[in-house]
């Protein structure tokens, strides 16, 4: 038996150990919540005026019969699946929700492709207006365009042949400007993350100073470029190589308008954002440089006028919440009224611009909400049919309590308690797994995955390193109280039946 | 003994079963009074309708026509609040077939009528004091060691004499007993009724007691007969 074998011998076991513990610890839970509920209604039933066999019988019909146990777990599978599952996709919609405003800021200002005769935007006035308003905490200017990059002796053609691989080969080209993107972004941030395959800048107050490996010496290449985490490892990069970068430029002698031009550059290193797709496509660089290589300029000369400079503006608010309609409409107007943009142009909140995928997520909440309340509707049923099954069976108790002096209202409320108690024990025990289960779901799901061998949560598939979940201590408490009303509801037909009950053809015979 | 007052009393009783849009009648008018303390066993071949006849008087079935006095008091003109209540306080039944709740055990299924007829506090206030009672009456009645057995774990004498202790527990001035040792041996059966006729004694009962046994019949005071529907000196003479 090699190390290995040894290895997965011993935690396997330890697995099954920590299974043992984890139902120990369950069991011991289900006792404890028993108990409280034994508790709650003996309180309970001091505080309503009703009989005492209400109490009395209805504990000892629900511990006499062991079917009342499976309306009980459909109603904890039920609450704590719901609590569960809506605490991940909570989680899911807010973590989406962060990351994208990290590398989205608050509002963009979209600036579309300039069509020759009209001058280009002025970037550096309408960042001035921009950051006149009081409301704006800071703003950068973006230069955004497709571009294709191949390496020397890389694999550009053969990657651009697998469908899967082929997003490695067309990527974005951000230009930025360092010390604007460090206020307004999450730019700075992505920096300094710890890469997960490639290799940081290595100096990220000066991200696009040339790289230590670099020996400048030859001239050439002069601009630097930082690429996504991934896209950096899917051309197998280390800092210091040279990449060449091919980019659609306009050109009016050409057939179909535009011609191919290309430019080499040196990697500085890699970025880490908080958005898989960001880390896969995006290649920043010094948004002076990419605006030189559109318009044909050297690395050092001057831009040429009326070069196109800029194609967003990220604005990130003092406020987001309060003030993002207002700044939003009049921002828009300023900048109009002083013709600094025209109006193919947009300015969009981050949600405007990321509302599909967010409303997609919020969607699927939606969806798996009611899904999982049919479970609990299904778990209600069950109580409906094993009271309905109790009432029919209990013919006879029902004959001898009235003619003991029950009224017809006593025997209702006697299988309505029956009810009761299934709904307070399922309830609460699931409420309470439920919530544990949301809250520690990410050690859990590492736990089994490594217990089954199994993946379950790709970590890779989403943006994020945990699985998210918030536990919204209102959507629990609508959750608990919905399969309450719901359990008492089902459970108050059979008990309506039981009142309306015959007693003297039960007591009649044998 | 003539001297004695009412306590139940029903005059013109009818009744009768639908079936299939037919009524077909079971009692054609049914008199009949009890004093306090006295004895009455009422005979009467299979189908006369003394058990439907009992269910009237217990409260349990209500009549076409005709009244139940308990006390004075016109019982099914009360609400069914106010009939409860005298099904609880002033009633004591008996069955031929037992009937104890399956899932109690003798005491608990003694104490029935005080789960029924008080609130959870209260109950729960005077528990102890409850619960000596009915272990004192189970005691008496012989079943000193069957207190926590569950009816199941009882033979059918010992579920009858707890069936008593229960229908006896709150001391109700009226028992009412169909056929309860019919479905009992003679020698257990007799034993039963030892123990009926001494508690009836005791507490000054009045008894209104349902039987095929004419020696036991020779017990009571007053025997009245049932046929048909109609009832013979059910009316004190
Ligand atoms: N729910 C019912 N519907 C129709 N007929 C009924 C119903 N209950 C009882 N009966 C009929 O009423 C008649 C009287 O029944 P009851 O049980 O009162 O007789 P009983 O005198 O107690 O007889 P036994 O001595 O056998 O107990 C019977 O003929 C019975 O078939
Ligand atoms: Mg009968």
């Amino acid at each position: 038996m090699n190390e290995t074998e040894t290895l997965t011998e011993v935690t396997k076991s330890s697995a099954l150990l920590d299974l043992a513990l984890a139902l120990g610890g369950f069991a011991l839970f289900s006792l404890l919540v028993v108990a409280v509920a034994y508790v709650v209604m003996r309180v309970l039933f001091l505080a309503i005026p009703a009989p005492a066999v209400v109490r009395f019988l209805s504990w000892r019909y629900l511990i006499h019969r062991p079917t009342n146990l499976i309306g009980v777990v459909g109603i904890f599978l039920g609450v704590g699946a719901l609590i569960m599952i809506l605490s991940i996709m909570t989680g899911f919609l807010e973590q989406t929700r962060t990351s994208m405003r990290g590398s989205l800021s608050d509002m963009i200002l979209l600036l579309p492709g300039t069509e020759a005769p009209r001058r280009p935007y002025d970037a550096q006035k309408i960042l001035e207006v921009v950051r006149a308003d009081p409301r704006v905490e800071a703003a950068s200017a973006h230069l955004s365009w497709p571009c294709f990059l191949t390496r020397e002796g890389g694999n550009s053609l053969l990657m651009l042949s697998d469908p899967q691989r082929s997003r490695h080969a067309f990527v974005q080209l951000a230009g930025i400007d360092v010390e604007d993107e460090k206020t307004s972004t999450e730019f700075h941030a992505s920096l300094v993350r710890p890469p997960t395959y490639g290799e940081s800048v290595a100096d990220p107050t000066a991200p696009f100073a040339p790289p230590p490996e670099y020996d400048s010496s030859m001239g050439i290449p002069r601009a630097s470029v930082i690429l996504g985490d991934q896209l950096f490892a899917a051309h197998r990069l280390r800092r210091g190589d040279f990449v060449t970068l091919i980019i659609p430029v306009r050109d009016p002698q050409s057939e179909y308008g535009f011609a191919a031009k290309e430019r080499e550059f040196v990697v500085a290193g890699s970025f880490r954002s908080s958005e898989n797709e960001m880390d896969l496509e995006r290649i920043y660089v010094e948004r002076g440089q990419l605006a030189r290589f559109m318009a044909g300029a050297n690395e050092e000369d001057e831009l040429p006028r009326g070069a196109m400079n800029v194609s967003q503006v990220l604005i990130k608010l003092r406020n987001y919440e309060t003030d993002r309609d207002a700044t939003q409409l009049e921002l828009y107007d300023a900048l109009k009224d002083k013709r600094l943009i025209d109006s193919s142009c947009q300015l969009a909140t981050w949600e405007e611009f990321r509302g599909p995928l967010l409303g997609a997520i919020e969607n699927e909440r939606v969806l798996l909400g009611i899904m999982l309340s049919l479970v609990l509707l299904v778990a209600c049923f069950t109580v409906f049919a094993i009271l309905s099954m109790m009432v029919s069976e209990k013919r006879r108790d029902i004959g001898i309590l009235t003619a003991l002096g029950a009224t017809p209202r006593l025997s209702l409320m006697v299988f309505l308690a029956i009810g009761f108690w299934d709904a307070l024990i399922g309830a609460f025990l699931g409420a309470c797994t439920g919530v544990v289960l949301a809250l520690k779901i990410d050690g859990i799901e590492r736990w089994l995955s490594a217990a089954l061998d199994v993946q379950i949560f790709n970590r890779n598939v989403y943006i994020f390193d945990t699985i998210p979940s918030v536990v919204e201590p209102l959507a629990v408490g609508a959750i608990v109280l919905g399969a309450f009303l719901c359990t008492l509801l089902f459970a108050a037909i059979p008990a309506w039946r039981a009142a309306r009950l015959d007693p003297v053809e039960a007591l009649r015979n044998e | 003994m003539s001297l004695q007052p009412i306590v139940l009393r029903a005059s013109a009783v009818k009744k009768a079963y639908r079936i299939a849009r037919r009524a077909l009648p079971i009692l054609h008018g049914c008199d009949l009074e009890l004093a306090r303390g006295e004895r009455l066993a009422l005979m009467g071949p299979s189908g006369a309708g003394k058990s439907t006849f009992l269910h009237v008087l217990g409260l349990l079935d209500r009549p076409d026509s005709g009244h139940v006095e308990i006390n004075g008091a016109d019982a099914w003109s009360m609400g069914v609040d106010g009939r409860a209540r005298l099904r609880n306080a002033s009633l004591g039944f008996v069955f031929q077939f037992y009937h104890l709740v399956a899932e109690l055990t003798a005491v608990e299924n003694v104490l029935l009528p005080s789960l029924i007829g008080l609130n959870t506090f209260e109950f729960d206030r005077r528990r102890k004091e409850l619960d000596g009672r009915a272990t004192e009456l189970l005691v008496r009645f012989g079943l000193k060691e069957r207190l926590k057995h569950r009816p199941t774990q009882l033979s059918g004498g010992e579920r009858q004499r707890v069936a008593l202790a229960r229908a006896l527990f709150h001391d109700p001035p009226i028992l009412i007993a169909d056929e309860p040792t019919g479905n009992l041996d003679r020698e257990t059966g007799e034993k039963v009724l030892e123990l009926l006729f001494e508690e009836q004694a005791r507490r000054q009962l009045s008894l209104l007691l349902v039987t095929h046994d004419e020696r036991l019949a020779e017990r009571c005071e007053r025997v009245a007969r049932m046929d048909a529907g109609r009832i013979q000196n059910g009316l004190r003479a």
